[in-house]
């Protein structure tokens, strides 16, 4: 049933498809993966403040966020950054913001909130006489945080916290909305370039599949080796 | 540096003349609901029974079960958007892919998007009653055998119905996420809540407007639904059995 | 001199009340046991000391610094006075070592070789000095509290604290902890415990206290308690506790 098919296309659009489209994918998860964290780690630390008005703010963003179609976001910042940017410079007009740009903020800003429920429950397993030792010790709350419970709720949750990579590296396929060339939107370019859709989005969702089931795999080892009781 | 704020622009004309912009943004939002109850039907008939194929004895239904999860799962939304709308037709006998070329507007974009829709989430759904019934005792599978049920019995009136309870949770979050997961087919061409606040936007050039009346009705479909699945983990609550679950990934 | 006293203090949980108007003190030098029946308030009670739960009512001080005071700098009062806990709380993901080495970093500025070097010396007191490039997970109940308690040590305490440091032990291990704490006691560690170690509180007890409901039922020195309890609910607990 493949007749008629010119898988030719996919060989020769290789370099174009990869060092265009997939280092765009790879280094937007990167980014976004790596400062969502951050952020959303922040945002964890203010969820469970005794602040109740940092709490509150903290709990509506997520929640937000955790609201609205991930594509919703993406066109939200798309034009939100531009005003956002002009208005942080003084500028009198929205600023240009590149496409790149855009995607980072608004990948950074949507994952930080499922990022920042999975470091709650993480900071919240850890035992409550951990925190003690680390005051009783004189530390203050600043050092307990940085040198007790953050390494031991980052470390309890990596697994969860790679699975949301996993989701958040899919997700970028959706940058697509903004015609930008990522890993699909090159794809998608070549196929309409060259009327080759069957073959393209073949081979575009038998990469994302191979990339993310080996990941998951490796999450999936590796939630094994740290369930492992002894030996730290 | 201003933007000009125009609010009462959802009481003008839309641009198809059907009516209001807030008639507009209003009929998107039933095609969002319209996609994902079918979707959602679909997806909790079909990950059910995947679920429950992957907690079976016999060794190839766990396989079937535990690939199809992996498929579905390890290939990005937007790309099984494509595979359904765009590739299917081509690969399916000519006189079928010609007849499904052939629907007319909405249903062109509303059949392949149901569908993608539906089997994305039983893939997750799966995954959820799998774990359910391995949360519980193997006891109980034991009692149901022990006292002459069939395994279709057994699980019919012993598994499934504990599983359920404790899966209620994290089946919201699915109901929640695959509201959400709807948007994705607006580019495939449906007009759905997000499709049509950005066609409003580009008529109009009222972003903000828009986004944010899209925004808000998102806010109030999820608010709706929480409440409405907390009334339903009431009804069937059964006292002494508890469900729970640790932190979940996804959207 | 009383290096820690305690005004009428009292605490709620909510409307429950924990704490009931408890005054007493530890001299310098002294040995204090704290008993009572589970629930009776003596963890909570030793917690107010170091300000690791919040009272309500009444004042604290520790070598005349006040607890309560929301001027007084916490961290540093804390870092004068040691703790050890019931379940150790050694933390998991450092080595034994660097438990040791951490607070005396961070909150005495010392160098990471002085520290070092002190925890080493400690670690020798409590016989675990090998241990120290092991991690917590790797040690049994016992070698814990004892790293437990050199972490404490290794900060120059004028006071420590003990909160029931035996009672998740497996009584195989319960001896080698007590040693350690009998021999700090009579060096004229400033001390005060919460235990239900009788035969310890026999041993270098200069007081024991004893609480029940939130209240400090007794407060007599360790001949008077042992020798004629004046208290209906004490003498109870007693023949309850020492009958085997």
């Amino acid at each position: 049933m493949f007749a008629g098919f010119d898988w030719d296309v996919i060989w020769r659009s290789l370099p174009y498809l990869f060092r265009e489209g997939m280092t765009f994918t790879l280094t937007l998860t990167a980014l976004a993966m790596t400062l969502g964290v951050v952020f959303g780690t922040a945002l964890a630390m203010m969820r469970l403040s005794a602040f109740k008005v940092l709490a509150a703010v903290a709990g509506a963003y997520v929640n937000l966020m955790r609201s609205v179609p991930l594509v919703l976001v993406i066109f939200w910042f798309y034009f939100l950054v531009p005003w956002i940017g002009g208005w942080l410079i003084g500028a009198r007009q929205p600023i240009q913001v590149g496409a790149f740009m855009s995607s980072v903020v608004t990948f950074t800003l949507f994952e930080a909130a499922y990022y920042c429920e999975i470091m709650r429950a993480g900071i919240q397993s850890i035992p409550r006489g951990q925190v003690w030792a680390g005051y009783a010790l004189g530390l203050n709350y600043r050092q307990t945080m940085a040198a007790i419970v953050l390494p031991q709720a980052f470390r309890n949750m990596l697994p969860v916290l790679l699975t949301q990579t996993i989701i958040l590296f899919q997700d970028t396929s959706l940058v697509y909305v903004l015609s930008i060339t990522d890993f699909l939107g090159a794809a998608s370019k070549v196929a309409q370039r060259d009327g080759r859709l069957v073959e393209m989005y073949l081979f575009v969702a038998v990469v994302y599949f191979i990339i993310s089931y080996l990941l998951s795999h490796q999450v999936r080892r590796l939630q094994t080796r740290l369930a492992v009781p002894g030996p730290a | 540096m201003s933007y000009t704020w125009n609010w009462g622009i959802f009481w003008q004309g839309a641009a198809d003349a059907s009516g209001t912009w807030l008639h507009y943004l209003l009929g998107g939002l039933a095609w969002t609901l319209a996609t994902t109850l079918v979707a959602w039907v679909l997806a909790l008939a079909s990950g059910s029974v995947v679920g429950v194929a992957r907690t079976l004895p016999a060794g190839w239904a766990t396989r079937f079960g535990n690939a199809y999860v992996e498929l579905f799962r390890n290939v990005p939304l937007l790309v099984q958007m494509f595979l359904w709308f765009f590739v299917l037709p081509e690969l399916v006998p000519q006189a079928l892919g010609d007849a499904i070329k052939q629907m007319p507007p909405p249903w062109a974009a509303y059949v392949p998007a149901t569908l993608c829709l539906g089997f994305y989430t039983s893939a997750r759904i799966a995954e959820q009653v799998r774990a359910g019934i391995a949360s519980l005792p193997r006891g109980q599978r034991m009692a149901g055998t022990a006292m002459g049920l069939t395994l279709a019995q057994t699980y019919r009136h012993v598994l499934l119905p504990q599983a359920y309870r404790i899966i209620l949770p994290p089946l919201t979050s699915e109901f929640l996420n695959i509201i959400k997961n709807s948007a994705v087919a607006l580019t495939i061409g449906l007009l759905e809540l997000t499709a049509r606040a950005r066609a409003m936007q580009e008529f109009t050039f009222q972003v903000f407007e828009a986004f944010t009346a899209a925004t808000v009705l998102y806010i109030l479909v999820n608010a709706v639904v929480v409440a409405g699945m907390r009334q339903i983990e009431r009804r069937v609550a059964v006292p002494g059995l508890i469900g729970g679950s640790g932190p979940r990934t996804g959207h | 001199m009383a290096m820690i006293e305690m005004n009428q203090v009292s605490k709620w949980y909510g409307a429950f009340q924990v704490l009931k108007d408890c005054t007493t003190g530890v001299d310098k030098g002294e040995v204090v046991v704290v008993c009572g029946p589970s629930g009776s308030g003596k963890s909570t009670l030793i917690k107010c000391v170091n300000a690791l739960e919040p009272f309500q009512q009444g004042s604290i001080t520790v070598d005349g610094v006040s607890v309560g005071d929301p001027r007084t700098d916490l961290p540093r009062l804390r870092a004068r006075v040691g703790m050890v806990f019931q379940h150790f709380e050694l933390f998991p993901h450092m080595s034994v070592v660097d438990n040791l080495t951490l607070a005396q970093v961070k909150v005495l500025d010392r160098s990471r070789e002085e520290a070092v070097q002190r925890a080493l010396r400690y670690l020798e007191r409590v016989g675990l000095k090998e241990h120290a490039p092991r991690y917590p997970g790797q040690l049994s109940g016992g070698q814990q509290q004892r790293v437990a308690i050199a972490r404490a040590l290794a900060m120059d305490p004028i006071a420590m604290l003990f909160d029931e440091p035996t009672s998740a032990l497996d009584p195989e291990m319960i001896n080698e902890v007590l040693d350690v704490m009998v021999e700090l006691a009579t060096e004229g560690m400033t001390m005060m415990v919460v235990t239900h170690e009788m035969g310890f509180a026999r041993e270098v007890a200069n007081r024991v206290i004893f609480m029940d409901r939130g209240e400090i039922v007794e407060d007599a020195p360790k001949d008077d308690f042992f020798g004629k309890p004046r208290s209906e609910r004490a003498a109870q607990f007693l023949s309850k506790i020492l009958r085997h």
